[in-house]
């Protein structure tokens, strides 16, 4: 990876939430909760549509690829994602547009015994609702191995 | 289910785990469609063996998303506040994942006189006792 990467920040992009997505992703996850279908029961708690599940946002993450691009990986089989982390600030409803922007954090440097030397990179990618509102922060950890390991 | 509040948990509390499986193909190929996953360890069999795999394998946040579920049904859909799934090992279609949780700590909420933290640990495991993900969760829970 190229260590010169840590800190760019890349173009937002744009993406609605759908109610059918919502519902999808929960019957994969295989998530019976009637929050993430019934506008009804969604109501009755207090929310004006259906909710979106809380590792939902991943989703939109593997297209915009100008960030990985950025880290100029030479070859992706070396690399593994090691963590994903999701910080929520408000609740994301069926009908939101979300605006996301990416930034690399940070590119580090560490020595393992198993898989030689290691570069971690973190891009976090910041989400902003219709009304300017910040919901959720995602943090994607990037392991770049030295040598090819199991995935 | 009757969801706990800051002043009725306390650590090492911990719902009752929740199995899911056994998984098969056909949980990860829906998962891929819903998720935009399309990365083909996770589909493609003639791949994934080439690759150096006994067969396709589940995706991290697939089991991430099972965890999550955990607990949302133990602690409620708005308490989350942080998230953080940590990928161990692989999971294969037959197995069988438990997830589990506990609370490590509870912590006071700055500014927020109603509402207490809970930190909690969640992982799930294989039948083998194989941990294929942890994680760490931050929740804010009425008083």
């Amino acid at each position: 990876m190229d260590a010169k990467a840590a800190g760019a920040t890349f173009a937002p992009y744009e993406f609605p939430i759908e109610r059918g997505k919502i519902r999808e992703f929960a019957d994969a996850i295989g998530d019976p909760n009637p929050l993430y279908r019934d506008g009804a029961h969604a109501a009755k708690l207090g929310y004006a549509n259906i909710v979106a599940p809380p590792t939902l946002l991943r989703t939109f993450l593997y297209e915009p690829k100008a960030a990985s691009d950025a880290l100029k990986v030479k070859d992706w089989s070396y690399i593994v994602h090691g963590e994903q982390e999701f910080e929520y600030f408000a609740p994301i409803l069926a009908g939101d547009v979300l605006t996301a922007q990416d930034r690399i954090v940070s590119i580090t440097e560490k020595e393992s015994r198993r898989a030689g030397k290691l570069q971690i990179a973190v891009i976090e990618t910041v989400f902003h609702n219709q009304r300017g509102e910040k919901v959720q922060v995602a943090r994607r950890t990037l392991v770049e191995t030295g040598k090819r390991i199991e995935p | 289910m009757i969801r706990p509040t800051f002043t009725t948990i306390n650590v090492s509390d911990a719902p009752p785990p929740l199995v899911c499986g056994p998984v098969t193909r056909t949980h990860f190929v829906r998962y891929a469609g819903a998720s935009h996953d399309f990365n083909p360890n996770h589909h493609d069999e003639v791949y994934a063996q080439k690759n150096g795999n006994k067969s396709v394998f589940g995706m991290g946040m697939l089991a991430g998303g099972y965890c999550a579920r955990l607990l949302t049904d133990w602690l409620g859909e708005r308490a989350l506040r942080r998230l953080r799934i940590r990928f161990a090992s692989r999971f294969w279609p037959d197995d069988v994942l438990t997830c589990m949780a506990w609370v490590t700590a509870k912590r006071e909420a700055d500014g927020d006189n109603e509402m207490g933290l809970i930190d909690c640990e969640f992982s799930a495991v294989n039948q083998a006792g194989e941990v294929v993900i942890r994680g760490d969760a931050t929740a804010a829970l009425p008083r």
